[in-house]
């Protein structure tokens, strides 16, 4: 019966490449241990041309791996909605970047996906999108490590049930923002000298005023502005999640499978035992 | 007037990441300066389209560039020689020489990409990409990124004009979260609803399966130009090596 025109049917090798994700995952711990900890007089005294190449290649060579070790594992549900993630990140993080907000909103997509299809997806895709975004605005090309954090934390947030209980949302936002504002922090210091959009470039000039470092005050703008973008993000996040039509949302078997959303009855979707 | 294509894409981009790699590398606003004006502006201005690219760039980079400016001419604690002062602000010579380097980076980074990327052809890009054997899943979520920017751009506007049809104000404070969301919440499902489709249609027509690609369009790079790309990637890593373990003392 089988017609030697059609190929066998093969398993996708679903076996995550822990050696790259490790891999890449300790490149941008090892690049932010060192940015933070040994370097931290090092920006504004001219000779910052090391820690600003080890910021550039630590984290886009790290945020690559990850890339690298995920995309073998992900289902083609998955990665159908990765580009649609990357899309939203980069026209609507550009509009916000254009308006001059003092909030990114570039994160809308990598949130989506995380929700939707997992903290690995979640990670591709804020890597990724910040990798193509680069292309047209290169301002954005460093962070791709911490767009991949913040994908990983939403996807895990999201398996843990913070978007369970429409109020756990921006609490995990405000948490997730943190961490990223952080991370993003010795980035924008040491490759742009802070430079964010014409709104986060007021709060570092703020804090500038009031005698901080260059570093330190990234870190407080991080802190301030990323915290209350992905709050909003979160928020907004959930808020379309839940809009959404079944038809759209049981295409995701990471939605059923860890009950991200409330009051939805996983066992009826259809075609979703054999996933 | 387009420019006719010397390189492939994969060249020229590598190309211009190896230049930011070096502004980076060597770390003086002086080299960005020549790099921008030896390298850059006339790669812009020979592109066929430096109107679109200049546009582009004062969009991108410009609002940034000035705004840095301020910020690191008006406030930098570390700035010892004063060369005025109001309240808070002081410009410093050290302030002024930090947003030049800032600056200068910031312009170099953006005019080489930007460059690169609105000359590039995106199906000659992926082409490239799939006859060198690259993942293809990674192929397929790049092409189709890049591909979907504009259409989920256009789609955003007529939603956007159909509430405003319907009498959503796109007002300030929590209006302008409200219309967010009106916006946002029908382009959204609309795409994940064309994205269910395309699974299906990807997934008959054997997206997952192992085997070699076909690519329909022929493969503009040639083997000079992969030896070339191997010898700048070398060159550029040697002497980024050489230069910070010697040059930085000078």
């Amino acid at each position: 019966m089988s017609s030697p025109l059609t190929l066998p049917l093969q398993r996708e090798a679903s076996r995550p490449r822990r050696a790259l994700i490790a891999a890449g995952a300790f490149l941008i711990a090892g690049t932010y241990l060192y940015l933070v900890l040994v370097q931290p007089t090092d920006i504004v005294g001219g000779g910052g041309s090391m820690a600003s190449l080890v910021s550039l290649l630590g984290f886009l060579g790290g945020g690559a791996l990850l890339v690298g070790g995920i995309l073998p594992t992900l289902t083609t549900s998955s990665l159908v909605v990765m580009p649609l993630g990357i899309a939203l990140n980069i026209a609507i993080g550009q509009t916000a970047g254009s308006l001059g907000l003092q909030i990114y909103l570039d994160a809308i997509g990598t949130v989506l996906v995380a929700v939707l299809a997992g903290p690995a997806a979640g990670a591709a895709t804020g890597a990724l999108s910040n990798a193509i975004w680069g292309l047209f605005n290169p301002f954005a090309l460093p962070f791709a490590a911490g767009a991949a954090l913040i994908g990983l934390l939403a996807g895990t947030a999201a398996k843990y049930g913070a978007f369970r209980r429409v109020y756990l949302a921006p609490l995990a936002g405000l948490v997730v923002g943190a961490v990223g504002g952080l991370v993003a922090a010795p980035v924008a210091a040491f490759l742009f000298g802070a430079a964010g959009t014409v709104g986060t470039n007021a709060i570092v000039a703020a804090f500038r005023a009031m005698g901080d470092s260059l570093l330190v005050a990234a870190t407080k703008q991080g802190l301030t502005s990323d915290t209350i973008d992905k709050l909003i993000v979160f928020t907004l996040v959930a808020l379309i999640v839940y809009a959404l039509p079944a038809r759209a949302r049981n295409q995701f078997p990471f939605l059923r499978r860890n009950r991200v959303l409330a009051g939805r009855t996983p066992a009826t979707a259809p075609g979703g035992a054999g996933e | 007037m387009p420019r006719r294509r010397i390189f492939n894409p994969l060249t020229e981009l590598l190309a211009a990441a190896l230049v930011v790699v070096l502004v980076l590398v060597i770390n003086r606003w002086q080299f960005s300066l020549v790099v921008l004006l030896a390298g850059v502006l006339p790669a812009v201005l020979l592109s066929g389209k430096p109107r679109s690219i200049g546009l582009a760039l004062a969009v991108v980079a410009g609002p940034l560039l000035v705004s840095s400016l301020v910020l690191h001419g008006l406030f930098f604690p570390e700035g010892t020689s004063v060369l005025a002062q109001w309240g808070p602000a002081r410009v410093t010579v050290e302030g002024l020489e930090f947003a030049a380097l800032m600056g200068l980076r910031m312009a170099v980074f953006s005019g080489a990409l930007l460059t690169v990327m609105m000359t590039a052809s995106i199906p000659e890009l992926v082409s490239t990409l799939t006859h060198r054997g690259w993942n293809r899943k990674l192929v397929f979520v790049i092409g189709s990124a890049v591909g979907l920017l504009p259409s989920v751009a256009i789609r955003a506007q007529h939603i956007r004009r159909a509430q405003e049809a319907r009498g959503l104000v796109v007002g300030g404070g929590l209006r302008r979260f409200k219309a967010l969301l009106m916006v946002s919440t029908p382009l959204v499902t609309g795409l994940l609803v064309d994205a269910s489709e395309r699974t299906h249609m990807l997934e008959a027509r054997g997206f997952s399966s192992t085997a070699r690609r076909t690519s329909y369009l022929p493969d503009t790079d040639s083997a000079a130009q992969r030896a070339a790309r191997w010898a700048m990637t070398v060159g550029v890593v040697v002497f980024s090596c050489l230069w910070l373990a010697i040059g930085p003392a000078a």
